[in-house]
């Protein structure tokens, strides 16, 4: 049975809320429970998906050493391959020092955006007073206001982090307010009615309802935050590898930059997967329900 | 309205602009523009006087979008349907393209630029690119969410599998993609001026490049301003058809 | 009989986006201690409003409500229990986690409250459903786990609100039994919202029958048999019907 990749809500308050709600779980099979059929399935699936991508890497070689494709624009998987060996030292540090600055602009991003989503969620008129600032300012694409951040804060980590912190601000503080807003009233009326104080009600009620949430607003948070920091290096030349993958496009070094791409998005996914592990670990009470 | 809110809301913005005023009064004139001066260079804007070729850009950044667009719902429609249609592709190209996802799209555009060049191809490339991935998972998400129900009771009156298809999961799916084609709108938006500032000879993007490079803020503020009316317009339009779509549906 | 529960005079009126609406017009009502006392009446009656009101969850606009003489002005976890018709169990704590929560928020350490509600579990019958979360429990397990909650803090006082509404006739039948079983051995005082004539009879040493909105009391039934009630008996059999003349003009009133 698979699980809904939207988690549902009826409500379309703007077109980054749908983005957000649309992605944050990829689609995996039945959770859990493994009979007969599934495990058949399973393995069926995942034969499909060794054999697509290997024949697409096959017919890619074929096709390059044909000459069908002008190698400077589309190397083979060999070339490829090859240059990830020249060039992985050099991936390797502008990738490093791409995580930095989106780990501490990650950090930020989900202390603001936790801290604002509780704070929102909890005080009715302050969120209907914010919310369309909110929702505009999600919605804008915020390379507009890059230049200006420069101009403010020059080159450097600074204006990096700071860009990439307001990237990823956004998902993780529409998700939480909207989680703390939903939170089920019968359990907060049921803690009331047992004696808890207002800090217990938040503690005890509020804070482990809105945990599955909080976990969907990190994940896209890596990836908002991550991109933030991408696009800053592409714009500046900062170091980092942004700037990697653009000097390698301006080198026309086709093959250099395929590798480089292949291994940043490798080690985005790695990332996304690492916090799905987790997301699952701590949702076991959840069960099927995602 | 609740008097609280707006309330609250003019003093957000009464600080906000307010304190832009007084910081872009009292320092650094090149960088700190105060909204007062920001005011007459939009207007300088809107007369052609400080982009004579204006109209152009904006055109052609339009013109990327749309198509952008038109090929992202082309694309996410078929690769959409194609996944939730059968079974196991479904389930086993699903999952490629959710770890995709997983990856920003801004690594792809370099790639882009090499393949395309700086034209407006390679916007065109990007904006489809983010496009296309709401629209796939919108038609995935929307497929799965139809009460099952519904389809048996269609096959009880005798529909055939295309029929029940066309008078059964279409219509029960069309919120949720519709909202995938606004946000997939939005992304491609996002994707063509993304691209445009990060490298090109034309379009709304690279005019914000240019300003920027020459220190000339007042006019950057005045183009983003119109680039902005141009995003929230598009948005507005799809917000207007998703509304119509929502009447249809209940 | 000391009167452990005193209202005197209540109402409560809402204000809803159609108009203000009077849940509760002067209701007066009494229960002494070691009852099992039953509200009973048509749908929108104010009897669960009442409920809140003497669990301290809802401000009555007029009159006064004592429970041991003090006067009621918020929820009293160490007097009053609450059990609601949607069981309200936190998804994330597993049936122990539950059941100890009340205990939890009065700060008892945790090895005691273990006991305390480990003890619980075997009454309740879930001693195998300890660590078991509540998407794993069936209806009637969960509403036992709301009421096991209830009863670990160990109030003389338990409210309880239409607890077996959402299950199925025979599983609330045989949780009436097994409720008065819990109640005959803790001895405590229980007021029983509920709709079903069965129950209120089954059940209850008291059936204060109320009217259709606004909600007063229209007549109190003594209920002084013995336990188990043996519910084909003539005697209930009159009663019964007693009970049903009084409640079907309510109930007709209401559905108008």
């Amino acid at each position: 049975m698979p699980s809904p990749l939207c988690s549902s809500g009826a409500r379309s308050d703007g077109p980054s809320d749908a983005a957000t709600r649309a992605c944050s779980r990829p689609p995996t099979g039945c959770g859990g429970l493994a009979d007969p059929a599934t495990v058949n399935e399973t393995v069926r699936v995942r034969v499909v998906q060794l054999l697509s991508v290997a024949a697409l890497l096959v017919a890619w070689e074929a096709v390059a050493r044909a000459g069908w494709v002008d190698p400077l624009f589309v190397p083979a998987p060999s070339a490829v391959a090859r240059a990830l060996g020249r060039i992985g030292a050099a991936a390797l540090a502008g990738l490093g020092e791409t995580l930095l600055k989106a780990a501490i602009a990650y950090v930020l991003a989900v202390v603001i955006g936790v801290g604002g989503g509780i704070l929102l969620g909890s005080v009715r008129p302050l969120r209907q007073a914010v919310n369309p600032f909110v929702i505009a300012l999600y919605g804008m694409p915020k390379i507009l206001v890059l230049p200006w951040i420069m101009l403010f804060l020059g080159f450097g980590a600074t204006p990096a982090v700071v860009y990439a912190t307001i990237h990823g601000v956004f998902p993780i503080l529409v998700l939480v307010t909207g989680a703390v807003r939903d939170v089920d009233a019968t359990l907060v009326t049921v803690a009331r009615a047992f004696g808890a104080r207002r800090w217990q009600l938040y503690w005890k009620v509020v804070l482990p309802a809105i945990v599955p949430t909080v976990l969907a607003g990190m994940r896209l948070g890596v990836v908002f935050c991550l991109l933030g920091v991408l696009v800053v290096e592409m714009f500046a030349g900062l170091r980092g590898m942004g700037y990697v993958l653009s000097s390698l496009a301006n080198g026309f070094q086709a093959p250099e930059l395929f590798a480089a791409t292949a291994l940043v998005s490798a080690a985005s996914i790695v990332i996304v997967l690492s916090l799905d592990a987790l997301n699952d670990r701590l949702s076991q009470w959840r069960g099927d329900l995602r | 309205m609740n008097k609280q809110i707006v309330l609250i809301r003019a003093v957000i913005l009464i600080v906000t602009l307010g304190s832009w005023e007084i910081v872009g009064r009292t320092a650094n004139p090149a960088l700190y523009v105060p909204p007062s001066a920001a005011i007459p260079a939009l207007g300088r804007l809107l007369t052609l006087h400080s982009y004579p070729d204006l109209l152009e850009h904006l055109l052609l950044t339009l013109r990327e979008i749309l198509v952008a667009y038109a090929m992202a719902i082309a694309a996410g429609l078929g690769a959409g349907f194609a996944l939730g249609v059968n079974r196991l592709v479904g389930r086993a190209y699903g999952p490629i393209l959710a770890a995709l996802y997983a990856v920003p799209a801004v690594v792809w555009y370099p790639s882009l630029m090499l393949f395309f060049g700086l034209d407006a191809a390679s916007k065109i490339a990007f904006g489809f690119l983010l496009g296309f991935f709401p629209i796939t998972l919108a038609v995935l998400a929307g497929i799965r969410q139809v009460n099952p129900q519904l389809l048996v009771v269609a096959r009880a009156f005798g529909a055939d599998g295309v029929t029940a298809f066309r008078k059964v999961t279409l219509p029960a799916m069309l919120f949720t993609l519709v909202g995938g084609l606004r946000t997939g709108l939005a992304l491609a938006v996002i994707g063509v001026i993304v691209g445009e500032v990060l490298g090109s000879k034309s379009g709304m993007g690279s005019l914000i490049n240019h300003a920027y490079g020459l220190f000339r803020t007042p006019d950057y503020i005045a183009l983003v301003v119109v680039t902005l009316i141009l995003i929230v317009g598009s948005d507005a339009v799809a917000a207007l058809l998703e509304r119509r779509a929502q009447r249809w549906t209940e | 009989m000391h009167d452990l529960i005193v209202v005197e005079g209540v109402s409560k009126r809402y204000v809803t986006s159609s108009g203000p609406v009077d849940a509760l017009r002067d209701v007066s009502l009494s229960v002494g201690t070691g009852e099992f006392c039953t509200l009973i009446g048509p749908s929108g009656c104010g009897k669960s409003t009442l409920l809140g009101i003497l669990g301290g969850l809802v401000g009555a606009d007029d009159g006064r409500v004592a429970i041991d003489g003090r006067p009621v002005d918020g929820p009293d976890p160490r007097r009053v229990a609450t059990v609601f018709q949607d069981p309200g169990l936190f998804p994330w704590r597993t049936t122990l986690e539950n059941v100890e929560f009340g205990l939890e928020l009065q700060g008892m350490p945790a090895a005691r409250r273990r006991r305390v509600a480990t003890d619980l579990l075997g009454p309740l019958g879930l001693r195998d459903f300890a660590a078991k979360y509540p998407r794993e429990l069936s209806g009637g397990m969960r509403q036992r786990v709301a009421i096991g909650r209830a009863l670990a803090i160990d109030t003389p006082i338990v409210l309880m609100d239409e607890p077996f509404g959402a299950l199925d006739e025979q599983t609330r039948v045989l949780m009436g039994e097994w409720l008065l079983e819990i109640w005959r051995r803790t001895r405590k005082t229980i007021v029983f919202v509920t709709h079903s004539l069965h129950e209120a009879l089954a059940l209850s040493t008291r059936v204060v029958i109320m009217t259709a909105r606004p909600g007063r009391i229209k007549s109190v039934l003594e209920l002084p048999m013995p336990y188990p009630r043996a519910m084909e008996s003539p005697e209930l059999v009159g009663l019964r019907a007693k009970l049903w003349s009084d409640i079907r003009d309510e109930s007709l009133r209401a559905m108008q």
